[in-house]
């Protein structure tokens, strides 16, 4: 079994998740509060990940954070090095590939709240950021989780865009779902199958241990 | 204690303008649902931003279309009653009743929530969460929580709505004893009639965006100014009329000549009388030809309510179905078991003073 690449999945899972939750709640109340006309146009942009072949963004990615394009240049400039083929290239193409995923549930979390608590909160005192996190917040929770669930299992289970932006490389980019790959082209269907039992079980364990509580968190104030 | 409101809103298919001034006492806002009743008070408590006009608060100018003035909803201090609560359902009653105080340190924080909670007898109640209290309880805990951060002013959005009938009369002497005593001014908005003139000592009449009426509530029942003020607050029986010389109308959809007592600077378009003004008695107990305001009538339908009966008489002759009537009459059970066996017509009595005539 290849620990290193379980290793290594995770690692990516934990910090795309992270990643997103600090960026996907700003995004979602954008999202979901602004009355900006071309609203809409961001909310297409974000969702793209969701309709487009991971091969494609993952070649957008590869060319545009590439030593020929600007944005590789600059990152180049500062880091000394180009993003493809690193375990940061693999972490920018990966956050932008489960944007979506992250954005949407917490998204749809804050519009369940009703627009009479926020609206209380305003008339007793509250400032915008104090009612998010004090009366929006706690009443999406269930989307923030399931928002920050979906993009961890999503990063763990992504295959092309990793494939495009990452390459190969053990240790680096080698990820379980490319490493399964790897084995069956090398017809080891033992070692294939070990690795891929092992991925269902903790994904199946992750997502039910997540969505067990959630539903018992929220329970408290549902109460009739 | 003033709150003076001048504003003016357009959304499709509606145009709100509206003038008014509360004082220290209790103003009920009047009006049929659609009349802009919750549109202003939204208004007034910064949810909403009018196109147009100025709302100061004891001489504080909140809004001002002219000087660009528009103070946040959070910086208003204006306590607004929800009509369905919006308590906050993740926090307990004492925490809901605290969230307005954040800034204030511990002790007197804690001090406020529990004179607020004692005040709204709810001091058991302080660790429940909203959903396992009654509709009662939770009107009682979003009262507190307005409270508590000491608004210099109170909206009221038809409170009472949202509870059971038996609880209504119970919660509405709380909250007049608790008017009674805070110093704020008050807006109370409702579309029940009666609610409002119990709890309202001046009365604002909102229909389709704009003040109908406004003043001390007596005079606006005793003397509603149009037909509209007169439905708003409850009078059901209307007919156009043409003035007669010598103080007399021809009242043209009952098809009677009436004498009234109230003169009207303008030429009055339509003749009212309140249903429970409205008398029936047996034919022989009055003189059909030659008293006032009296004429035969007879029954089309009738309504029973556990105590009153509402009849729907027609005039003149009898009726031909039992929509065909011009007034309705609200008696008490007894009246209407001393004459209902007796022979038709009756006598139907519309006196002088009850009548009243109204500009379109």
């Amino acid at each position: 079994m290849n620990w290193q690449a379980i290793a290594l999945s995770l690692k990516l899972a934990v910090c795309v998740a992270g990643i997103l939750l600090a960026a996907g709640l700003p995004i979602a109340y954008w999202v979901t509060f602004s009355r900006w006309r071309w609203k809409f146009l961001v909310e297409a942009v974000v969702a793209l990940p969701l309709v487009l072949p991971p091969t494609v963004l993952g070649y957008y990615i590869l060319v545009g954070l590439g030593p020929r394009h600007f944005a590789g240049r600059v990152w180049e400039s500062w880091f000394g090095h180009t993003l493809p083929f690193t375990f940061g290239g693999l972490l920018v193409a990966s956050v932008l590939y489960s944007l979506p995923f992250a954005v949407q549930p917490i998204s749809a979390g804050f519009e369940g709240v009703d627009r009479r608590l926020i609206e209380a909160s305003w008339t007793l005192g509250a400032s915008r950021l104090a009612t998010f996190f004090r009366v929006i917040l706690p009443l999406s929770a269930a989307g923030a989780v399931t928002g920050i669930v979906l993009s961890f299992a999503h990063t763990i289970g992504e295959f092309g865009v990793v494939l495009m932006v990452g390459g190969n490389i053990p240790g680096v980019t080698r990820t379980v779902s490319i490493d399964i790959y790897d084995q069956v082209q090398a017809a080891n269907y033992d070692a294939a199958n070990r690795t891929a039992l092992v991925l269902l079980l903790f994904s199946f364990l992750v997502l039910t241990a997540i969505y067990g509580t959630n539903r018992r968190t929220l329970s408290i104030w549902r109460r009739p | 204690m003033s709150l003076e409101v001048a504003i003016e809103k357009n959304v499709p298919g509606f145009r709100l303008a509206v003038e008014f001034t509360a004082d220290g006492a209790p103003l009920g806002l009047l009006g049929p649902s659609g009349s802009g009743k919750t549109m202003a008070l939204r208004a007034i408590a910064g949810l909403e931003t009018p196109d147009r006009g100025r709302i100061v608060l004891n001489g504080r100018v909140l809004f001002d279309s002219e000087r660009r003035i528009d103070v946040p909803a959070r910086a208003r201090r204006i306590g607004l009653l929800f009509q369905n609560y919006a308590l906050f359902p993740h926090l307990t009653v004492a925490e809901n009743v605290a969230f307005g105080l954040w800034s204030l340190p511990d002790a007197e924080k804690n001090r406020r929530v529990a004179e607020q909670l004692a005040a709204a007898r709810l001091d058991g109640l302080a660790e429940r969460y909203p959903a396992t209290l009654s509709g009662g309880e939770q009107q009682r805990v979003a009262l507190a929580r307005a409270l508590a951060i000491e608004p210099a002013a109170l909206l009221l959005d038809e409170p009472f709505s949202a509870l059971d009938t038996h609880l209504r009369s119970a919660l509405e002497r709380q909250l007049r004893e608790m008017l009674a005593t805070y110093g704020g001014s008050t807006l109370f908005v409702s579309h029940n009639l009666e609610e409002a003139y119990r709890v309202c000592e001046k009365l604002v009449v909102l229909a389709q965006g704009n003040v109908a009426a406004q003043g001390p509530k007596e005079e606006i029942f005793r003397h509603p100014p149009t037909l509209e003020v007169a439905r708003v607050t409850g009078c059901k029986n209307f007919s156009r009329a043409r003035l007669l010389s010598d103080g007399r109308v021809k009242a043209l959809d009952w098809g009677c000549t009436l004498r009234v007592a109230q003169q009207l600077a303008s030429l009055p378009e339509y003749v009212a009388i309140r249903a429970h003004h409205v008398r029936v008695h047996p034919a022989q107990e009055l003189n059909l030809e030659n008293s006032e305001n009296v004429f035969p009538c007879w029954l089309a339908a009738m309504t029973e309510t556990p105590f009153r009966v509402t009849l729907d008489l027609r005039i003149g002759a009898p009726p031909a179905n039992p929509n065909d009537f011009h007034l309705q009459a609200e008696v008490f059970k007894q009246e209407w078991e001393s004459f209902r066996d007796l022979p038709q017509p009756w006598a139907i009595k519309l006196a002088t003073e009850r009548l009243f005539l109204l500009r379109d």
